[in-house]
C-alpha cells in the first residue's frame, strides 16, 4: 500500500495495512527461530566461539549471551503482533529491533570481511606511497588560489581551476587507494563469500535495513504525530552514540565487573574457564594482617602467616607492630597514587592559575604564549617522557647540570640527585612531568574562567579602594570558584588514574616500585601476569576510591558560597 | 520498492557469480612474528620470510615484526592470544615458555617432531631444549618450540679508559672479582664523570653476582627459591659495594648511554648490544668473559627465546614446518650475520659461523661462545612450578632495596624465600 508522492518520497496510505506489517511478522518469526537456535547452541556449546575464536568467559557470560538473544526474538514477534493490531508502540519496538539488528549485523559483517584486521595494511600502503599525498595540498592550493584570484564565482577560469583542483584531489585519492592495495581488499571481501556465514550475515543485514526503512515509512498508517516523528528522529540521531556506548563502554565495564569475581587469566578460554571465585580477588587484594611482637630480633616476615609479606612496621612502646599484606605491591601502589595525587594538585593548579592571570592581561605577544603554554598538553607523553628522561639523567642531564652550577656558585656540595632511581625522588620526578603536561590545559580552563568575570566587579572594587591583591582575593578567586572546583576534580581524577607518565618514563619494565601507580599495577597484573580477573578487581577498587574522593569533594564544595 | 528489490537481487547475483573465481585460491596462509631489536633485523626477517615463501608451494607467509622489548611485545601478544588474533607462529622469551604452555596457548609439537625425520633435538643447545621438552602433564612427551637463538653476557670494556688507568684489559686466567673490583675503582678515579662499571636493572645482571658465588635463583628442580644462603649475601654485598663506593653507574640507570659516551669502564651486556656498540662507540673497546667469582667457576647466563606455535592455529603441520625452516642452519646463519644473535644450533658449523661475524669490528666473538659454554652456565629458566613475573618482581624489589641501602644483603637472603613461598606454591599464576 505504498504510493509515491510527486516529490519522490513514498508515503503509506492510512486506509489499508502496509505490506511491511505482515512481512515483518514473517521476518520476526523467522528471526525468533534463528535466534532461538543460536541461543540454544550457545547455551549448550562446549566452547563459546566468536568469529571462529574461542571466547570463553565462563558459564555466566555464555548463559547471559544466550538469554540476551531471546529478548529481540520475543519482542520482535510481539512488535509485529501489536502492529497487526494497529498499535503504534509495536512499530517503535520493531524499528528499534531492526535498526539495532542492522547495526550489529553490519559490525559483524565487517568482521567477517576481515576489515578490522586490514586497516593496518591500508595504513601501511598509504604510508608507503606517502609522496602521493602531496596531491591534496596542491589541489587545495589551486582551489584556494582560484578563489583568491577571481572573486567572481561565475568566472570561467575560476570554475576551471576549481574543477582541476577537485579532479586532482580525486585522482590522488584514487591513486593512493589503488596503490595501497584497495583492489586486493575488495577482492578479499568478495572472496569471503565462499563462507556460508558471510552470506547469512549479508542477507540478514539487507533484510534488517529494508525492514527498518519500510517500517519507518509506515507512520501514516499508525497516525503518527509530528512530535512522535521528531522523537524517533532524535533517537536515530542518538543511536550511533548509544550503540557505541553500549558496545565499547558499558559492555566492557560490565564485563570487567563480572571478571573481577572470576579467576579469569591468560589461556583460561582454552581450558573451560574462567570460574566464579566470588570475592576471592577482592579479599586477596585487600587482605591485611597485623601482628605484634616484643622480639626485636625476629624478622618481620617470620611473624606473618603464609602468603603475607611485610607492608609496614612501627614501634608502639616496647612492642613492634607489623602489618602484612597478601598483595603488598597493591598497597604500595595505592600509597604512591595518593601521594602522586597530593603532589600533582598544587603543582598543576597553582602555576596554572598564575599563568592564566598573566595570559589574561593585554601584554604584547600574549596570544603566542597562550599557544606555547598549551603545547605540552597536546604533545604525546611518550615523546615528552623521552625528553624528561634525558633531563633527569644524573650525569649528563640539564637539571643536575644546573643544580651543580648553582651549588658551585654557592660553594655547596653537588647533591647529584638520582632523579629516576632514588626511591625518595622517583615519584616526585614522575609528578613533575605530569604537572608540566597538565598545567597548560588547566591554564586554558582558568583563562576561560577569568574572561567570564564581569569587568564591573573590578571597577566597583577599584572605586571601593581595593588594591590588586584585594581584587584578586575578593573578586577573582570567588568568581573562579566553579572553575577551580572543576580543575580540582579533573586534576585529581587524572592523578588517581596516572599511567602514561610512569609507563613512558622508565625504559625497562617493571618500573621501580616507588613509581608504581595503581593503574600501572593493574595493567601489569593484567597483561604481564595475565591475571585478568584479579586485574579487574583492582580496577573496581580503584573506581571505588576515585568515586568516594570525588563524592567527598562534591559534598565539601556544596557548602561553599560560590559553588 | 520493486526497483530496490531488483537491485538487491542483482547485487547478490553478481557476488554469487564472482565467488567461484576467488574460491579456487586454496593457499595456506601462515602469519609469524618475532621481536626484532632494530630495522636491520626487521629487514633480514622480512627477506627471510620472502625467501621461504617463494620456495614453499601452497603456503603464503606473512611476517609481522612485533614491537621491541620496550614496546611491550609480550603484552600485545597476550592480548591477541586472548582475542584469538595472534599469529600462527611467534617468538617468545625463554622465561615465558612455561606459562604459555601451562595456559594452553602454545601447541605441543612433540608428535609433529617425532614424525619429522630431519628434526634432531641434539642439534640445539641442551639447556633450552631441556626446558622446551618439559611436559606440563607427567608421563607425556612435550616439545613447546625450537630456540631461535641464544645469547650470553660479556664485559664490554672501554680500552681507552683501561689504558689511561694503566690496567691490563679484562680477561686471562686471573680475571676474577679482585681484579674486576680493582679495575672499577681505578677507572672511577679517572674523572668526575667516569665510573668503572655499569649494569642495567633487570634480573640477569644482579643474578650473575649471585650465581658467581655458587648460589642461584631456584633450587635444583626449580620448585622453590634458592637464594637463602651465604652465597647470595656475598654476591649482593660485592655488587652493592660497587654502588656504595661510587664505582658503578647507580642502580636503575640505563648504563648503555654513559658507556657509549665513553664514561664507563666496564659494562655487562649480552650479544644483542654488540651491533649498537659497533655503530655508536667512537673509542677503542672490546668484550671479555665475565670475571670468575668466589665459586671459582666461569659463570654466565644462557639466554634464549623460541619459536612456538599458536595452539589455535588452523595449520599445525605447516606451522611446524615453518618453525623448522626458521631454525634451519641457513636461516640462523643469515640472522647471526647481523651480529646480534648467536645461532641456537650448538653444532661446530654454527659456532664457526658465529665466530666469523662482524669481522671488521675486531670484537672478540669467542668471549660470547665461552659464555654460552661456561662451566657454570645457567640457562634462562621458564618456571613450570611458580609464577615467574611475581617472583621476578619480588626478587627485583628486594635487590633494589639492597642496592639502595634500605635492606642488608643478609636480611634479603634471610627473608626473600619466605616472601615468595606462596608464588611457588600457587604454581601457574595463581591457581
Amino acid at each position: 500500500m505504498t504510493t509515491m508522492t510527486n516529490n519522490g518520497t513514498s508515503q503509506e496510505q492510512s486506509t489499508g495495512m502496509p505490506l511491511i506489517i505482515p512481512a515483518s511478522l514473517i521476518w520476526h518469526i523467522l528471526l525468533a527461530v534463528l535466534l532461538g537456535v543460536l541461543s540454544y547452541r550457545i547455551f549448550t556449546a562446549e566452547v563459546f566461539e566468536v568469529f571462529g575464536s574461542p571466547a570463553n568467559l565462563g558459564r555466566p557470560v555464555k548463559n547471559f549471551s544466550a538469554a540476551i538473544l531471546l529478548i529481540p526474538a520475543f519482542f520482535g514477534v510481539i512488535s509485529s503482533a501489536l502492529m497487526l493490531a494497529h498499535n503504534g508502540q509495536g512499530r517503535y519496538w520493531a524499528l528499534g529491533i531492526n535498526f539495532a539488528g542492522a547495526a550489529l549485523t553490519g559490525f559483524g559483517l565487517l568482521g567477517l570481511w576481515g576489515v578490522y584486521g586490514s586497516f593496518e595494511l591500508l595504513v601501511d600502503g598509504v604510508m608507503a606511497n606517502g609522496r602521493l599525498t602531496m596531491g591534496f595540498p596542491i589541489a587545495y592550493l589551486l582551489f584556494w588560489l582560484a578563489g583568491r584570484l577571481f572573486q567572481n564565482e561565475n568566472n570561467t577560469i575560476r570554475s576551471t581551476m576549481e574543477m582541476i583542483a577537485l579532479g586532482l584531489a580525486g585522482i590522488t585519492l584514487m591513486a593512493l587507494l589503488l596503490l595501497s592495495g584497495i583492489l586486493d581488499g575488495i577482492l578479499h571481501i568478495v572472496g569471503t563469500y565462499g563462507q556460508l556465514n558471510v552470506w547469512l550475515a549479508t542477507i540478514a543485514l539487507i533484510i534488517f535495513i529494508v525492514m527498518t526503512w519500510r517500517i519507518l515509512y509506515s507512520g501514516e498508517y499508525f497516525n503518527e504525530t509530528p512530535d512522535q516523528r521528531i522523537a524517533w528522529q532524535g533517537w536515530f540521531m542518538l543511536a550511533p552514540n548509544i550503540i557505541g556506548f553500549a558496545l565499547f563502554f558499558a559492555g566492557p565495564l560490565l564485563l570487567s565487573f563480572y571478571l573481577s569475581f572470576t579467576d579469569s587469566q591468560i589461556g583460561s578460554a582454552n581450558q573451560g574457564g574462567p570460574y566464579i571465585v566470588n570475592f576471592q580477588n577482592y579479599a586477596d587484594i585487600l587482605a591485611l594482617q597485623v601482628k605484634t611482637t616484643d622480639d626485636t630480633e625476629i624478622f618481620a616476615q617470620d611473624t606473618l602467616d603464609f602468603g603475607y609479606v611485610p607492608l609496614m612496621e612501627m614501634n608502639l612502646g616496647d612492642s613492634r607492630v607489623i602489618i602484612g599484606a597478601k598483595d603488598r605491591v597493591f598497597w604500595v601502589s595505592m600509597r604512591n597514587t595518593l601521594f602522586y595525587c597530593l603532589l600533582l594538585l598544587p603543582l598543576a593548579i597553582v602555576p596554572a592559575l598564575g599563568m592564566s592571570l598573566i595570559l589574561n592581561s593585554k601584554l604584547p605577544g600574549v596570544q603566542f604564549f597562550r599557544a606555547i603554554y598549551f603545547l605540552p598538553s597536546v604533545a604525546a607523553v611518550v615523546g615528552t617522557a623521552l625528553i624528561w628522561r634525558w633531563l633527569y639523567q644524573p650525569t649528563e642531564g640539564f637539571i643536575n647540570f644546573t643544580i651543580q652550577r648553582i651549588a658551585i656558585f654557592l660553594g655547596l656540595a653537588d647533591p647529584n640527585i638520582e632523579w629516576l632511581t632514588n626511591p625518595s625522588t622517583v615519584l616526585i620526578s614522575v609528578v613533575v612531568l605530569a604537572a608540566w603536561q597538565i598545567v597548560g590545559y588547566n591554564t586554558v580552563l582558568f583563562l576561560a574562567g577569568l574572561q567570564g568575570i564581569p569587568n564591573v566587579l573590578y571597577e566597583a572594587a577599584q572605586i571601593d579602594g581595593a588594591n590588586r591583591w584585594q581584587q584578586f582575593r575578593n573578586v577573582t578567586l570567588p568568581m573562579l570558584a566553579p572553575t577551580t572546583f572543576f580543575v580540582l576534580i579533573t586534576t585529581m581524577v587524572t592523578g588517581l588514574q596516572a599511567f602514561n607518565e610512569p609507563y613512558a618514563l622508565f625504559p625497562s619494565q617493571p618500573i621501580p616500585e616507588n613509581a608504581t601507580t595503581a593503574v600501572y599495577y593493574m595493567y601489569r597484573t593484567g597483561f604481564a601476569q595475565g591475571l585478568f580477573g584479579y586485574s579487574s578487581a583492582i580496577a573496581w577498587i580503584l573506581f571505588a576510591v576515585i568515586f568516594s574522593l570525588t563524592l567527598l569533594q562534591f559534598r565539601a564544595n556544596s557548602n561553599e558560597a560560590y559553588s | 520498492m520493486k526497483k530496490s528489490l531488483t537491485f538487491v537481487v542483482l547485487s547478490l547475483l553478481v557476488v554469487a557469480l564472482s565467488v567461484p573465481a576467488f574460491a579456487q585460491d586454496e593457499e595456506t596462509t601462515l602469519r609469524w612474528r618475532t621481536r626484532p631489536d632494530n630495522q636491520a633485523e626487521i629487514d633480514v626477517y622480512s627477506a627471510t620470510s620472502a625467501a621461504i615463501d617463494e620456495a614453499w608451494d601452497g603456503v603464503a607467509l606473512e611476517y609481522e615484526p612485533g614491537g621491541s622489548e620496550g614496546a611491550s611485545y609480550q603484552d600485545v601478544l597476550v592480548t591477541e592470544l586472548e582475542a584469538g588474533t595472534a599469529p600462527d607462529v611467534f617468538w617468545i622469551p625463554g622465561t615465558d615458555v612455561a606459562r604459555f604452555a601451562q595456559a594452553g596457548l602454545i601447541l605441543n609439537l612433540a608428535d609433529l617432531a617425532a614424525a619429522d625425520e630431519d628434526y634432531s633435538e641434539e642439534d640445539f643447545y641442551a639447556g633450552p631444549m631441556g626446558f622446551l621438552t618439559t611436559p606440563v602433564e607427567e608421563g607425556t612427551d612435550a616439545l613447546w618450540g625450537i630456540p631461535r637463538d641464544v645469547s650470553a653476557f660479556a664485559i664490554y670494556y672501554n680500552a681507552d679508559l683501561f689504558d689511561e688507568a694503566g690496567l691490563d684489559y679484562p680477561g686471562g686466567e686471573d680475571w676474577n672479582w679482585d681484579r674486576f673490583g680493582e679495575a672499577a675503582e681505578e677507572i672511577s678515579g679517572l674523572g668526575e664523570e667516569v665510573v668503572g662499571f655499569g649494569m642495567n636493572a633487570w634480573w640477569a645482571n644482579w643474578g650473575y653476582f649471585v650465581n658467581a658465588t655458587g648460589s642461584g635463583f631456584f633450587n635444583e628442580d626449580y620448585t622453590n627459591c634458592g637464594l637463602a644462603n651465604e652465597g647470595t649475601v656475598e654476591g649482593l654485598e660485592f655488587a652493592s659495594s660497587l654502588f656504595d663506593n661510587g664505582y658503578a653507574v647507580p642502580w636503575g640507570n640505563d648504563s648503555e648511554p654513559p658507556f657509549l659516551a665513553g664514561n664507563v669502564g666496564m659494562f655487562i651486556n649480552g650479544r644483542w648490544a654488540t651491533p649498537g656498540t659497533v655503530a655508536n662507540a667512537d673509542f677503542n673497546w672490546n668484550v671479555a668473559p665475565l670475571p670468575v667469582g668466589p665459586s671459582g667457576e666461569a659463570t654466565n647466563w644462557l639466554f634464549w627465546g623460541a619459536y612456538v606455535v599458536n595452539a589455535n592455529t588452523e595449520n599445525p603441520e605447516a606451522a611446524w614446518d615453518l618453525v623448522t625452516r626458521l631454525t634451519s642452519a641457513e636461516v640462523q646463519g643469515e640472522i647471526a650475520s647481523l651480529g646480534a644473535n648467536i645461532p641456537s644450533r650448538a653444532t661446530d658449523a654454527a659456532i664457526e659461523l658465529f665466530l666469523g661475524t662482524l669481522p671488521d669490528s675486531g670484537v672478540d666473538n669467542q668471549a660470547f661462545i665461552d659464555g654460552t659454554l661456561a662451566s657454570d652456565v645457567r640457562t634462562e629458566a621458564p618456571l613450570f612450578a611458580g609464577n615467574w613475573p611475581a617472583i621476578d618482581s619480588a626478587y627485583g624489589a628486594g635487590v633494589t632495596a639492597v642496592f639502595n641501602g634500605e635492606l642488608s644483603a643478609q636480611e634479603f637472603a634471610d627473608t626473600i624465600c619466605t616472601s615468595v613461598e606462596s608464588e611457588f606454591a600457587m604454581g601457574d599464576m595463581g591457581e
